[in-house]
């Protein structure tokens, strides 16, 4: 053993230059693709094991279908059940509702509240939101034991391949992508100090540029990552804001491995407050206090005055303000949106068969979700630049970055949801309830005769005022207890045109005497 | 990291669960996942804020009423609902099953469910006062009390078969017999 270290050791140099020159150079040799291909090949195996090993359970109702089918897609949307109630719920609120109008009231409201409650139902067992901020479900399993919902034991050749997989990863990969890792990160602080030193405005910018991409892309090696750029001609050159959806805190990095970009965020402490020290000491970030945060304004305005310089890198941000789980994109906050500059959005999907790059930061604090990266198979990411967009004349900012979200959902294949991502630490608020209230009752007021109560009784109410003192007398004597509410207002209501000549014939009179 | 896999279900539950319900074993394993994920505290039962905090659930008019009929249903006092109790209830929404034998999503077992949202102290039966809270929650501000009272009227009055200002739990079941109960209370389990 120890004879074969002096051997181990060089070997290891060698490779470890080898990673690192590629990376300078941006050129890969195809092994991590290679290595992406044969563990893909295992974990199908697996699966193919499993589902022999242990079938799943028959249906009573179809006894003919036997053993259930493997299923080849990486991010499926596996439901519990299938969400009619909610479908209609929604579409009676839109305006789309079957029936026709002028239906009785209490009609409607009953079978409305039948069709809540189910929907309600249906929400609780399965809702669009809450699975956004967890981790997606693989359809088949990687051999990661944080992937895996119970543990029973099903065979013994799945167990001998997580062993493997788990000794290659612990005591195989980890110490090289520390390696790698290190030194990719001191060399991102060390150029960036030196460089700082450079008083040549367009030398700094040249170097600075150079450097961030190879030291990006060595970390970005450090992870075993396997990035793909689509599109690079609409990538951002010089200005502009880069928006992008957001899974995971080394969204930035990948981006960071094919363009240079400045960043905007909260300072932090620690060796993240140290890198955004080191970054700003050659090129001009963003960073503002925590009390500053909340000052909106001043965000806004130090953005507007970055975008209008052009001598200064696009900033790139993340509209949602949290990590969503990749599948789906959710509400764009409109502050960058207001700024009026160019908008470069950015599409990022992760294939997550390998390691699922998703931050559930409720979950995992920021060390364990990098050791967790370090520790698993593979990142692979497909990175889209779409066309720039600037907002048109007759769209608020709200509007224009729903039309950027719906443009990244549909590039990246995500689902595109209106609901705020802050509804991952956050109750629902009141005014989104009363949203939901308005609603209803629009949707009452176009199928039932609600709408026609309030008129005839403000009618009725109108009437009442303008009667003077004989008319008042008269429709007492006509009215009684016995009558309903319904033959009240009519009762008063007839006395409407009588009291609209008068009216005019009165306003007649008082033009005639003025003139 | 992980303390939600301790909590796990053990196959004679499973089947018990199984047979009580007509879910079959993967459809509870799934649901077992599900109320695992709503019980963000890992306390292993669910309580009422937990139901709040989805979303699609706190904007439907009826959220409140329907936690609160789940609970009334499951025979809770302590407001506490476990797995066994929280499956059972799911499974009144079961579709109907023509030739089977359930004990849990018959029509009148959903009829059950839609009266415990509206009859909110538990006395078995629906008030005028207590159609308004419904009411309300469905609308909010948009209509004004006189119109609440009128619609509230209007509906105790078509039910309440013996005129005694309130309908009970026969004169629903007897108030909604044209209406397709089965299909608007049943929702699709897959697999």
């Amino acid at each position: 053993m120890l004879i074969l270290l002096p051997i181990f050791f060089p070997l290891v140099a060698l490779l470890l230059a080898v990673v690192i020159v590629l990376a300078i150079f941006g050129k890969s040799l195809g092994i991590r693709e290679w290595y992406v291909d044969v563990l893909t090949r295992i974990f199908e195996w697996g699966s193919a094991i499993e589902a022999y090993e242990a079938p799943a359970e028959v249906d009573e109702e179809e006894p003919g279908t036997g053993r259930r089918k493997l299923r080849r897609s990486s991010s499926s949307d596996i439901g519990i059940i299938v969400r009619e109630k909610s479908t209609v719920v929604e579409s009676k609120l839109d305006g789309n509702e079957p029936e026709e109008n002028q239906q009785k009231t209490v009609r409607v409201i009953v079978n409305d509240s039948l069709d809540f409650a189910t929907a309600g139902m249906e929400a609780i067992i399965e809702d669009q939101v809450t699975s956004r901020f967890k981790a997606e479900e693989l359809s088949s399993w990687n051999l990661l034991t944080r992937t895996r919902f119970s543990f029973h034991h099903i065979s013994w050749k799945l167990s001998a391949l997580w062993v493997g997989g788990f000794f290659l990863r612990y005591f195989i990969l980890v110490p090289l992508r520390v390696v790698i890792f290190a030194v990719g990160f001191s060399m991102m602080a060390g150029s960036c100090f030196i460089i700082g030193m450079i008083p040549h405005k367009k030398i700094r910018k040249f170097a600075y540029k150079h450097a961030m991409l190879m030291s990006q892309r060595i970390v970005a090696r450090s992870f075993s990552s396997i990035i793909r750029f689509h599109n690079q001609e609409n990538r951002a050159n010089q200005g502009g804001i880069c928006v992008a959806n957001h899974t995971s805190p080394i969204d930035v990095l990948i981006l960071s491995t094919d363009n240079c970009y400045a960043m905007i965020g909260q300072k932090q402490g620690g060796i993240l407050g140290f890198m955004q020290t080191a970054l700003s000491k050659a090129e001009h970030h963003i960073w503002f206090e925590r009390s500053e945060a909340g000052d909106r304004k001043k965000v806004t305005d130090r953005l507007r005055a970055h975008t209008n310089d052009p001598s200064k890198l696009p900033i790139i941000i993340f509209p949602e303000g949290t990590c969503i789980n990749n599948t789906s994109v959710m509400m764009f906050k409109k502050g960058s949106f207001e700024i009026g500059s160019t908008i470069y959005p950015i599409a990022m999907k992760y294939d997550s068969r390998l390691t699922d790059a998703f931050w559930n930061s409720s979950e995992q604090s920021y060390g364990e979700y990098l050791w967790r990266m370090m520790t698993s198979w593979a990142i692979i990411c497909d990175v889209w630049y779409l066309p720039k967009m600037t907002r048109k004349d007759d769209e608020d900012a709200i509007a224009f970055s729903r039309r950027v979200k719906r443009a990244i959902a549909h590039k990246g294949g995500l689902v595109d949801l209106e609901w705020d991502g802050m509804l991952k630490r956050e109750r629902v608020s009141s005014k989104l309830v009363q949203m939901y209230q308005k609603r209803y009752f629009d949707r009452l007021q176009r199928t039932t005769s609600i709408g026609q109560i309030t008129e005839n009784e403000s009618e009725a109410l109108e009437v009442m005022q303008n009667l003077n003192d004989e008319e008042r007398e008269l429709l007492l004597k006509e009215l009684d207890d016995s009558m309903d509410e319904a033959t009240l207002i009519k009762k008063v209501s007839e006395y409407g045109p009588i009291i609209r000549k008068r009216l005019q014939s009165s306003a007649g009179s008082s033009q005639s005497q003025s003139s | 990291m992980g303390n939600s896999s301790s909590l796990m279900l053990r196959d004679e539950e499973i089947d018990e669960i199984s047979k009580e319900t007509e879910f079959n074993r993967n459809q509870i394993v799934r649901l077992y996942s599900r109320f695992l994920s709503l019980d963000k505290k890992g306390q292993g039962y669910l309580e009422r804020d937990d139901f709040l905090n989805v979303p699609e659930l706190a904007v439907n008019p009826l959220g409140d009423r329907i936690v609160d009929a789940f609970f009334t249903l499951a025979g809770d006092n302590e407001q506490k609902l476990n797995f066994r109790q929280f499956v059972r209830i799911l499974a009144h929404f079961q579709p109907i099953n023509r030739g089977k034998k359930n004990v849990l999503n018959g029509r009148r077992d959903k009829l059950k469910f839609a009266f415990q949202m509206y009859d909110l102290n538990k006395n078995g039966y629906i008030t005028r006062e207590e159609f308004k809270v419904i009411l309300n929650s469905m609308v909010g501000a948009n209509i004004t009390p006189e119109q609440l009272d009128k619609i509230a009227d209007r509906t105790i009055e078509e039910a309440d078969g013996d005129h005694d200002g309130r309908i009970s739990f026969d004169e629903f079941c007897r108030a909604m017999e044209k209406t397709d109960i089965e299909e608007k209370m049943s929702i699709r389990f897959l697999n």
